[in-house]
């Protein structure tokens, strides 16, 4: 104050700016702390935003090359050999080589040539900055000497069958699991994530910014006493954040990109391994967008209420009561999550109960708090309360801030593990064998399942069942129309199929499919038929309509097709399978004695078999990544709301420091005094973890049971985990008492005075 | 001449399997790749060097590179001025001396890469396709006899004469199915077929057919067009072009109304260029010109591009004035460059082709 | 030992600054008797503050006897933790401290802070109200700290004090932050509650009306100065 003063009479040149500035020159702590939090939180969101555009833009590249996946084949079923290539080639058509080879040793790897992958256009003309350099894609010449091998011939999605000759038809060909629609689910769960994150990070910088002011509020009042008018100090303060904002923001960005680099390298390649597509660097968001998002943001945060308020001036509006207010929002949101028609409405409705929390959580705490007081005999206790409450009440931002951050921290780790486990089930369910085995055309199925059924007796651990997939139609319960559903009947029901979880089933479905008492359908028919387990079910099969009974739904994570799960007993002699293979896991067998043996019973010299563990191996691995990176991001999150409560805390109980002090003088030991303040602490931190919980399971409800099927019609597996709730609670009660030894230091010191006559006068309670 | 143009497209595409390719540069302008030991060597032309028919109509596997190359100013019905070209091009990974037998294509080797390149410019538009291939497959190659090219179903072929040749190739909005009637022998550029290109000797083998009348079809955008013209076929071979510093080529082929023929070319330079040419009188021999005796001038630039040209043979009082018609040539490949049918005014009027490398990037 | 409520002997304080050791209080020495009042003056920097400090065991003394209520501390003494217990208890039950400002709990209602304090010196609370009642301030007892007047908020800590029922008053400036008419208002109550429950007084000010409402003076300028 004195060298405020002291500067004063010097003014003429630049008077307020000086004057404002000369605050952070004596706390120039507190100018660190914002500009830090500015950068953190500008770091934060842009490098979760980054991540998740690089995602999506990488994903959308890798669903048009999945598009454009499909190979042509020989009427004949033949295997395919160069000559094909090479007359497909001088036709005209458009086809590139991909070898599959297994060699002796290691692992698969993939031959194919840059150079007929040409005519694919512009998508695989990249190959030319994308040298062959890694496995497992290999040059074609490098793969047909590894081993064994068989051929595919791919072509574009603008090939049709009246482009190829006479003996070729075309066939979709999937290199693995295609989690196109998985995949998009967790990126809009991520998204919507990084929007929350924006808003943690807002709530962050504004409480650091008014603490700040309330910290310059003595210059304030000095300037207005020389003349100033207050809405000059406000122009120089808009400037001044302004200003912060600029240089703050840029370093924060760069952070933010270099983050995501870091930990887009496993991203990348997470997405690289799922979608057969790099993750290319810059493909992100440019420097434009997070530079002005997070300006906008600062300034709102910071000054939003000068706005505001001139805005409610200009409407005349009184302010409304919070509390019946928040509550309205509250229960407004939760009512329109229950039923939000569109994704648009859900994510109001997310809003809406944020905004509700956001009001009524101080207010509750203080609430209860205040009761708590009125009800406690003990003098201590009522006093700790009071407190409470008054704490609840000046540190509302970083509260709600560290209550936000908890709570997303919760719906992440049970959104990423759910997919987690999702993927688990889903890759099960896809791969539910350790390998596949196509039927070669014209090959007896019979004859091989003979075969295994006798090698199965002599080799328990062995187990297998036989696919056919086709299509039927299932008329309508109701109306005369019918729709095409898909056919995946089975024989024998094998217990590779009966470990599947279902939605909803009868009692012992798996037998009941097994004795081909009735179907199973996925979940994706059952929801748009309105069926369910117990229903009856038209198929038509053999040009009559028969009625089927629904033994249960199963989940299909992200299948659009309905499909109806079927024992192959039931399908009539002449239903046309479109492809028919053997799942087997040969156990102890090992695989080679039985492609050895199909090999002979089909009179063929190879086989189109995919070996399963490898894609799952690969799965698994990087999907591993991408959720750790998931649970990094939020761990930041939460570190930063942690830090910043911890900061707002420790500044806070530095302005009570006197009262607590005042405690000694009235005869109570250090010790004493340090104790209730950690009690203190740890209510407050605690109860803001205990209200984050029910927030954090509602996020993590609408996420997992709203948005999903609004987005993509299905639904994931909800689950709670209790262990990590009591890991949050530790978390949170960390902090507090982080809060607490940092306060006792305080007590250790002789504080001479209360912090300021003004500080007397308001705010303290 | 000299198309010549990043044939390092292989060498990029499959850099990870053969190593050391991608440090020749650009199509091996960085020198002759040293040969181990019982290794096969790429063969360097020469001054001594002869051409050999029909042997040299079809490939030389023991060189690096080389092309077939056909460009031609053709007329619709309506008199409306229609340029084709059409070249392919091939590029050794590996030499093989040509007596050996190609490998076995169930290995999928890569000895080879061939690339074909087919456009048609018509009234200011300009379509193009490029394809690519792996030698030693089958769907991409070239033999002397029966002389045919090809690559998947682009094919020039030859009669049983080889004196009447049928063109077919096909991309997005256009094809052709042309007829060339060839006249007269194939004329060897510089000395008797090697045709320098630097101060310092190194060159190509290099002849033409420069007598070609085309009549044909033409389709664009779904509309037939019947065709003729005159026809212009080069075949070219080296192991080695262009010397380090060289930036580029500016190619010129003009049928003259006179009947007198010109090629010309330069090799830009830091240092200045390196010019050659063949002058081919109505009557009697052609002759060679030496970089002195060919004057070649940019005039005006589109995008960059110098589109008017002039050229001078002073010692046969030619001085020309070359212009590409309105519209973009650019053959938007992997290694983009200019190809124009161009028109002929000055001491002389008539109707040519250019080739300009070097100024895309 | 003596019938005093306390004697001070020899007590002396020095706070270090940089290398140099400036003496604060040097060998003092005074007695104060039950049911008296004791006026601390001197000029600012006196050292006025840091007695108080020291008689209620909130700061050690580098040298001399404390001995309150026939309770001795000896600086030189060595278990700190039992005599940091013993002068805790102390302030718990037997001294009162009034301070300049900021005596209450600003969380809590005058009553609450009032209740609050006799509570923890063991205390009756009931009898609360009817201290506020008998500082004038009865109508405000449900208000909080920043609800009232300063004058107020001075009565109600006096009200927090003597609910305690304290053997001795440490007063440090009680009246320094009210305007004359109110200060004098709260000292005569002061005066009046000390001598009709008969407890020892230590008034530091600089006001010599108010010191001379004192039955003695101790002048701590003059004596550093001696």
């Amino acid at each position: 104050m004195k060298r405020l003063m002291s500067l004063l009479p010097s003014l003429p040149a630049l008077p307020i700016p000086w004057a404002l500035l000369s605050h952070y020159r004596r706390h120039p702590l507190q100018l660190l702390a914002l500009a830090t939090m500015i950068v953190l939180a500008t770091m934060l969101w842009t490098g979760v935003n980054q991540l998740t555009s690089q995602a999506r833009a990488s994903l959308e590249q890798s669903e048009q090359t999945v598009a454009e996946r499909q190979q042509v084949v020989r009427d004949n079923g033949q295997a395919l050999m160069v000559e094909d290539f090479v007359s497909l080639r001088l036709a005209g058509v458009c086809v590139m080589p991909w070898l599959e080879v297994t060699p002796a040793s290691g692992n698969r790897i993939i031959g194919i040539d840059p150079l007929a992958a040409h005519c694919f256009g512009a998508g695989a003309s990249r190959g030319g900055d994308q040298p062959l350099d890694g496995k497992p894609f290999v040059d074609m010449s490098t793969a047909a000497s590894a081993g064994e091998a068989h051929l595919y011939l791919l072509t574009p999605d603008s090939t049709q069958d009246s482009d190829l000759p006479a003996a070729y038809h075309l066939k979709t060909f999937a290199t693995g699991p295609e989690t196109g629609e998985l995949g998009d689910s967790f990126l809009l769960n991520l998204e919507a994530l990084g929007v929350l994150v924006l808003l943690i990070t807002a709530l962050l910088l504004r409480s650091v910014y008014l603490l700040g002011l309330a910290q310059r509020r003595d210059s304030f009042a000095l300037l207005h006493r020389f003349g100033v008018s207050p809405g000059q100090v406000q122009r120089w303060l808009v400037l001044e954040i302004i200003a912060l904002a600029l240089i703050c923001v840029v370093p924060g960005v760069w952070l933010g990109r270099w983050l995501a680099a870091g930990l887009g390298g496993g991203f990348g390649q997470a997405l690289d391994g799922l979608f057969d597509i790099p993750l290319y660097a810059g493909h992100g968001q440019g420097w434009i967008t997070p530079v002005l998002v997070m300006l906008t943001v600062v300034v709102i945060a910071c000054l939003g209420d000068l706005l505001l308020l001139r805005f409610r001036e200009r409407l005349s509006l009184s302010v409304p009561n919070q509390g019946r207010l928040a509550t309205a929002l509250l229960l407004a949101g939760l009512v329109m999550a229950w039923l939000a028609p569109s994704l648009p409405w859900a994510f109001v409705a997310v809003a809406l109960v944020f905004a509700g929390a956001a009001w009524l959580t101080p207010a509750t705490v203080t609430h209860f708090a205040n009761w708590r007081a009125d009800q406690s005999k003990a003098p201590l206790a009522r006093w700790r309360y009071r407190e409470l409450a008054v704490l609840a009440r000046r540190l509302t931002l970083p509260l709600v801030a560290l209550q936000f951050a908890l709570a997303m921290v919760l719906a992440v780790q049970a959104l990423v593990t759910t997919f987690e486990d999702t993927f688990d089930r889903w890759l099960a369910q896809r791969l539910e064998a350790a390998y596949y085995i196509e039927v070669p055309v014209g090959a007896d199925s019979r004859k091989a399942a003979d075969w295994l059924t006798s090698k199965q007796v002599s080799n328990p651990g062995m187990n297998w069942h036989q696919v056919i997939r086709g299509s039927t139609r299932m008329t309508d319960k109701a109306a005369a129309s019918s729709q095409q559903v898909d056919v995946y009947a089975l024989a024998p029901i094998s217990t590779l199929i009966t470990g599947w979880g279902l939605l909803e089933a009868e009692d012992h479905p798996w037998e009941a499919l097994a004795g081909n008492k009735g179907v199973m359908i996925n979940e994706q028919l059952a929801r748009r038929q309105t069926l369910g387990a117990g229903d009856t079910l038209q198929l038509v099969l053999d040009e009559q309509t028969r009625d089927m009974r629904i033994l249960g739904v199963y989940p299909d994570y992200g299948r659009p097709v309905g499909e109806v799960l079927m024992n192959a007993e039931a399908l009539p002699e002449n239903f046309i399978a479109r492809s028919e293979s053997f799942s087997i896991t040969p156990g102890e067998l090992g695989i080679t004695p039985v492609t050895d043996g199909l090999k002979r019973i089909w009179s063929v010299e190879t086989l189109s078999m995919r070996d399963n563990s490898t894609i799952r191996e690969l799965a698994t691995g990087v999907f591993d990544q991408t959720f750790a990176l998931t649970r990094a991001m939020t761990l930041l999150t939460l570190i930063l709301a942690a830090s910043a409560l911890l900061m707002m805390g420790w500044v806070f109980f530095t302005t009570r420091a006197w009262y607590f002090r005042l405690l000694v003088v009235w005869g109570m030991s250090q010790q004493e005094v340090a104790g209730q303040l950690l009690r203190l602490a740890l209510a407050l931190t605690g109860g803001i973890a205990l209200l984050a919980l029910p927030l954090g399971v509602w996020l993590t409800w609408v996420l997992v049971h709203r948005i999903n099927p609004l987005a993509f019609g299905w639904s994931l597996p909800m689950a709670v985990y209790p262990t990590f709730w009591l890991e949050l609670g530790a978390l949170s009660l960390a902090i507090g008492l982080s809060i607490a030894v940092l306060m006792r230091r305080q007590l250790g010191k002789p504080s001479v005075a209360p912090v300021s006559a003004s500080a007397l006068t308001g705010g303290e309670r | 001449m000299n198309r010549y143009l990043g044939f390092s497209l292989g060498l990029l595409l499959l850099a990870g399997c053969s190593g050391d390719a991608s440090e020749q540069g650009f199509a091996g302008l960085a020198g002759l790749e040293q040969s181990a030991a019982g290794e096969t060597p790429y063969l360097q032309p020469g001054p001594g060097d002869r051409l050999a028919f029909p042997a040299d109509f079809g490939p030389h596997p023991q060189h690096r590179i080389e092309w077939w190359y056909l460009t031609a100013n053709l007329e619709t019905t309506d008199g409306e001025p229609l340029g084709v070209q059409w070249t392919q091009f091939r590029q050794a990974l590996q030499p093989r001396v040509a007596s050996k037998p190609a490998p076995d294509s169930t290995a999928w080797p890569l000895q080879a890469a061939w690339m074909a390149h087919g456009a048609v410019s018509w009234k200011g538009k300009h379509y193009f396709t490029e394809k690519l291939a792996r030698g030693d497959m089958g769907n991409a190659g070239a033999t002397a006899v029966p002389f045919q090219v090809w690559l998947d179903n682009w094919r020039l072929q030859g009669n049983a004469n080889n004196d009447r040749w049928q063109l077919q190739a096909a991309g997005e909005g256009w094809s052709y199915d042309l007829m060339l009637a060839i006249h007269g022998e194939p004329v060897g550029h510089g000395n008797k077929g090697f045709s320098a290109k630097s101060a310092g000797g190194e060159g190509s083998m290099y002849f033409s057919l420069v007598d070609i009348a085309i009549t044909g079809e033409v389709v664009l955008e779904g509309k037939a067009l019947e065709v003729s013209g005159k026809g212009w076929f080069d075949r070219e071979w080296s192991s080695q072009l262009l010397k380090t510093g060289q930036k580029g080529w500016d190619w010129f082929a003009l049928h003259l109304d006179s009947g007198d023929k010109l090629m010309a070319f330069q090799l830009r330079d830091d240092s200045g260029s390196f010019r050659s040419g063949t002058w081919l009188p109505a009557e009697g021999d052609p002759i060679p010109l030496s970089s002195e005796e060919v004057g070649v001038k940019a005039l005006e630039r589109r995008k960059g591009v110098p589109v008017r040209w002039q050229l001078s043979v002073p010692a046969y009082q030619v001085n020309l004035e070359l212009s590409a018609p309105p519209g973009d040539y650019l053959n938007a490949g992997l290694y983009p460059y200019w190809e124009s049918p161009v028109e002929v005014s000055g001491s002389h009027s008539g109707v040519g082709y250019m080739e300009l490398t070097g100024y895309a990037d | 030992m003596t019938e005093s409520l306390l004697a001070v002997r020899g007590l002396s304080k020095h706070f270090v600054s940089g290398n140099e050791t400036v003496p604060v209080i040097e060998k003092l020495t005074f007695t104060l008797d039950q049911g008296l009042s004791l006026a601390l003056v001197g000029r600012s920097g006196s050292g006025k503050s840091t007695l108080l400090n020291l008689l209620c065991g909130l700061e050690s003394p580098d040298a001399g006897t404390i001995v309150m209520q026939g309770q001795v501390f000896d600086a030189g003494s060595a278990a700190t933790r039992e005599k940091a217990a013993a002068w805790a208890s102390l302030r718990r039950q037997q001294i009162g401290v009034v301070f300049q400002e900021a005596n209450l709990m600003p969380a809590l209602t005058l009553l609450e802070n009032v209740r609050f304090r006799a509570q923890l010196a063991g205390r009756d609370p009931a009898n609360s109200e009817d201290w506020l009642t008998r500082l004038d301030i009865g109508d405000l007892a449900r208000r909080y700290p920043d609800q009232v007047s300063g004058g107020q908020r001075q009565r109600a800590a006096l009200a927090m004090v003597f609910a305690m029922e304290p053997a001795l008053i440490l007063a440090d400036e009680p009246t320094g932050s009210l305007d004359r008419q109110t200060a004098a208002e709260v000292a005569q109550v002061l005066f009046d509650l000390q001598a009709r429950y008969c407890c020892g007084l230590i008034l530091a000010t600089h006001d010599a009306e108010l010191a001379a409402g004192c039955q003695q003076l101790l002048d701590l300028g003059h004596l550093s100065a001696v």
